[in-house]
């Protein structure tokens, strides 16, 4: 594929960029005893991007062959042509950047290849069989395994080069429980880059899947909490929310030349001493984290950047053309979700890094408080106010845990809430491998890091 | 792309469907269902108050369901020359399952009454020449009318196309559709203050259309994002919300629909489980949906299945009038057919719901809701989470207000928690004047009473 991209491009000679992307989705899901769907969806192209007289044209074409891909490069040639009389701020001629060459072929392929249909179909049935099984407050589980496998090769003219492929598997419990007129949900999910023994490794399918069933029929008892500004301990899953919510969104240098909170505030104290934060393209502490990538989608090798270090922000998240207007080098941080889509600055695997306490310390030192597990969704904004959700708050007497209490929509104000930062951890994991971030168009992403204790303002009654 | 070059298209792309539907069966596949997309677009979008990039794009995507003996496999591809693979491949998904249920099967085709042209011929002479003029005058509108407004994003497009679907049971059903887009989002900065993000977005048949639509949506999206510029903590109070047509679709009422999804109620996941004929709701409420009208953005002939679609009252005066269901869901729950209420498109299966959703206007006047007496809080949005089983909801309020004393004070750190079953019955009032939001689902202003707010600031 690669020898066919810069066969396109052998007599271009301005900024041309091929990204060939063949996706694979495939889909088990089984509810109430039966399998209720089988899907794979297939989804393949070349997305064609220019830079010309100082303005980006797009195009894209399914068909991969040299006369219809050299076709899209006019058409994105014209489009740029088109446009670039209305821009008033032309964009710079783009950076060297550390440009992957040659193949880079993801772990865990063979392994979900040499697994069946039927392996996987069977998996799904049994976990969730079992599980409508364990109480009679249950009224439907359904469990779901999915895996994506892609393959992408992208080629530019001023040197990328590179080949590389990956398999992301997730696996999903959702359960619904009802008793005397109420009725609660609970949801649980694991997702990684990497094969079926790597998403298994710290959880069995059906550790998962009581994990799922219990938060369904405990929640029935279950009330709101008190509405307020709170102190919080934050799961790994919830921190993973918070830092790529209430922070990550807002490095996104896209983002900050809009005029998001961040900006203006490089080299300025925005958390704790305790707060380091980085976003990195690899898999950092063990393998697997879900939004691991070997190469960007504009070929450039990506990096672990430090956004913040002891609480001061030091780096923005960038791709080839924000680089050039920071004067920085590009982080690798631009993806595309699909061949047909224009790469964006995204977050990949973004984490907290452990600190020195332990969680049992974190809770007995709690007077009055809570401990908040369970991620679910959650929305930045450019003021940098943040919600995230939780299924399950546990309230916090006197350095105990006592009664469990509906999850319900945590808010604040990004730096506040990291300046409250008091107590970290020393635990790690990545907690948010199954998830997806919107931005447009989506992306795989993870998050994760320690414990901690922070202030956040809690929904309630 | 023309209308002319897209009718041929899609009048080679029949006889091949068909073509691939008579092999299959000749090859012992039964029951096979094939939904096309096909799209054109070009677009051209903004980014940081400039124009950010020129694209052309063209797509097909088909998805294939297969069944046999009560098992069913679905693939999706954009690969036309191996197109009856996938059908071969799908086959192999539904017979690799062992759990079968006869009542899964392809539906047999019905005499579609309605049929949609709204495919407009002007939009032929329109470019991406045109697609730069507009985003040139979005970009005038911010310079001269609301210079602290930030444009984030923006998108203006202009799309063809057609959506097909062909089965080996005799369903053959298509439709052309043409239009003109576009949105924008971005937040008001002043100096070090930065309001929250808000968006809008228009979209019309025609040029004409488009324009008139597209002008009144930007406004409003500068409107909102000034309004949200000076925004202040509050302290945390027990009463009114004032719900503007898009809070209430995409949050309260959006829970409420989503129960009544045949999917649901079989698996007795949805509070609304044997409600049908019984007053769940507020005599105020009554909802239908329609998507038989052609002055609709969106409005179709048939489902995802390819049978007929038809106007059908969901709601009146708080009584359960239907549920939604597609072929298999109606067969599950006793029904002779389904009742034409198939969603979704060419990637994915087919699920249940309504099309173009329909709030009957209530006898208030909007402008009194802002002069109400003691504290309301005005929801432009939640940005928050929702859980269909329950019907619990909360999130942060974004560009909202405190109505008091006929005073609008801008908010921010201010959270709303609530259940959206309890609160069909916490409607006080519903206005004369409404919104037809996405150009396809008219829906009013309401007041409703009874809500927790929380805040940050003590009283």
């Amino acid at each position: 594929m690669r020898n066919l991209l810069k066969e396109c491009l052998a007599e271009e000679s301005g900024f041309v960029e091929l990204r060939y992307h063949h996706k694979e989705s495939r889909s088990f899901f089984a509810e109430r005893g039966r399998v209720e769907s089988t899907a794979l969806r297939k989804r393949t192209g070349v997305g064609v991007r220019v830079l010309e007289a100082g303005t980006w044209g797009f195009a894209s074409t399914s068909e991969i062959s040299k006369s219809s891909i050299q076709n899209a490069i006019q058409v994105a040639k014209k489009a740029a042509r088109l446009s670039s009389a209305l821009r008033k701020d032309k964009i710079p001629n783009l950076p060297k950047a550390n440009f992957a060459i040659g193949d880079f072929i993801g772990k865990g392929i063979e392994d979900f290849r040499n697994r069946t249909v039927e392996e996987k179909l069977k998996l799904v049935l049994d976990i969730q069989n079992a599980a409508a099984k364990q109480s009679a407050k249950l009224q439907s589980v359904g469990c779901g395994y999915s895996e994506i496998y892609e393959e992408k090769a992208i080629v530019t003219t001023d040197g990328a080069d590179s080949f590389f492929s990956m398999v992301r598997p997730e696996f999903r419990v959702s359960a619904v429980a009802k008793d005397d007129g109420k009725m609660e949900s609970g949801s649980h999910s694991i997702g990684v880059t990497g094969g079926w023994d790597c998403l298994f490794r710290s959880q069995s399918p059906t550790e998962i899947s009581d994990e799922a069933c219990k938060t369904a029929v405990d929640l029935l008892s279950s009330s709101l909490p008190d509405g307020g500004l709170s102190t919080v301990i934050l799961s790994p899953s919830i921190v993973g929310l918070l830092v790529h919510e209430a922070i990550g969104h807002t490095v996104e240098a896209d983002f900050v030349l809009s005029g998001s909170v961040a900006q203006g505030k490089i080299g300025h104290r925005v958390g704790s001493d305790l707060v380091t934060l980085c976003d990195s393209g690899f898999s950092e502490y063990y393998e697997g984290a879900g939004g691991s990538i070997p190469v960007d989608d504009e070929g450039v090798i990506p990096t672990n950047t430090v956004i913040i270090k002891n609480g001061i922000l030091s780096s923005y998240l960038h791709n080839r053309e924000t680089a050039e207007r920071f004067g920085v080098a590009p982080t690798g941080s631009a993806r595309a979700w699909e061949y047909g889509d224009v790469p964006l600055i995204r977050m990949r695997n973004t984490f907290l890094m452990p600190g020195n306490s332990s969680l049992e310390e974190m809770i007995a030192n709690t007077k009055d408080g809570y401990y908040l597990d369970g991620a679910k969704n959650g929305q930045a904004d450019a003021t940098g106010e943040f919600m995230f959700a939780v299924q399950k708050a546990y309230r916090i007497q006197n350095g105990k845990i006592t009664d469990l209490l509906k999850g319900v929509t945590v808010s604040g104000l990004a730096f506040d809430v990291l300046q409250n930062v008091d107590m970290v951890s020393k635990e790690f994991k990545w907690d948010l491998g199954s998830g997806h971030c919107g931005k447009g168009q989506p992306a795989k992403v993870d998050a994760g890091g320690p414990y901690v204790r922070t202030k956040v303002l809690l929904g309630g009654k | 792309m023309d209308r002319k070059s897209i009718e041929k298209r899609l009048n080679d792309q029949k006889d091949l469907l068909s073509n691939l539907v008579k092999k299959a069966k000749t090859n012992g596949i039964d029951q096979v269902e094939i939904y096309s997309s096909y799209g054109y677009s070009e677009d051209v979008s903004l980014e940081k108050n400039d124009l950010n990039n020129c694209t052309a794009t063209e797509e097909n995507m088909f998805g294939i369901r297969v069944i046999t003996e009560g098992n069913q496999g679905f693939i999706i591809s954009n690969h036309i020359p191996s197109l009856y693979e996938s059908i071969e491949e799908a086959y192999s998904l539904a017979k690799s399952q062992s759990t079968p249920d006869l009542d899964l099967g392809l539906p047999e085709p019905e005499s579609i009454q309605n049929h949609f042209n709204q495919y407009d011929e002007s939009l032929d002479k329109m470019g991406i020449e045109d697609l730069v003029a507009s985003a040139k005058e979005a970009l005038g509108w911010r310079n001269d009318l609301y210079s602290k407004v930030n444009i984030d994003s923006g998108d203006f497009s202009l799309s063809k196309g057609y959506k097909l679907i062909v089965s080996s049971k005799g369903v053959m059903a298509h439709e052309l559709g043409a239009e003109l887009s576009a949105s924008v989002m971005g937040m008001g900065v002043d100096g070090d203050l930065v309001g929250s993000f808000d968006y809008d977005s228009a979209s019309g048949f025609d040029k004409n259309q488009f324009q008139t639509l597209w002008k009144k949506a930007f406004m409003n999206f500068g409107d909102k994002c000034m309004g949200a510029l000076y925004a202040k903590p509050i302290s945390g109070f027990q009463g009114k919300v004032l719900l503007p047509p898009d809070a209430v679709y995409s949050f309260f009422l959006g829970l409420f629909i989503g129960s009544l999804n045949g999917t649901s109620l079989r698996k007795g996941k949805s509070k609304m489980a044997d409600q049908l004929g019984k007053k769940v709701a507020s005599s105020l409420l009554s909802i239908w949906d329609d998507p038989t009208n052609n002055g609709f953005m969106g409005s179709t002939g048939f489902d995802r299945e390819g049978l007929p679609t038809s106007k059908k009252s969901v709601l009146t005066e708080g009584v359960l009038n239907t549920y939604f269901y597609n072929t298999y869901e109606a067969k599950k729950a006793g029904l002779p057919k389904s009742n034409g209420s198939a969603t979704g498109g060419a990637q994915s299966l087919p699920g249940c719901g309504p099309k173009q959703l329909q709030i009957a206007p209530g006898n208030s006047a909007k402008d009194e809701f802002f002069k109400l007496p003691g504290k309301t809080l005005f929801v432009n949005r939640i940005s928050g989470t929702k859980d269909g089983a329950s019907g619990d909801f909360s999130g942060v309020i974004k560009g909202g207000y405190l109505l008091e004393n006929g005073e609008k004070v801008p908010v921010r750190e201010v959270q709303i928690v609530g259940n959206a079953f309890e609160a069909l019955n916490q409607i006080e009032a519903i206005s004369k004047e409404g919104e037809l939001l996405g150009e396809s689902s008219f829906v009013p202003y309401m007041l409703l009473d009874g809500f927790t707010i929380t805040g940050v600031t003590e009283e």
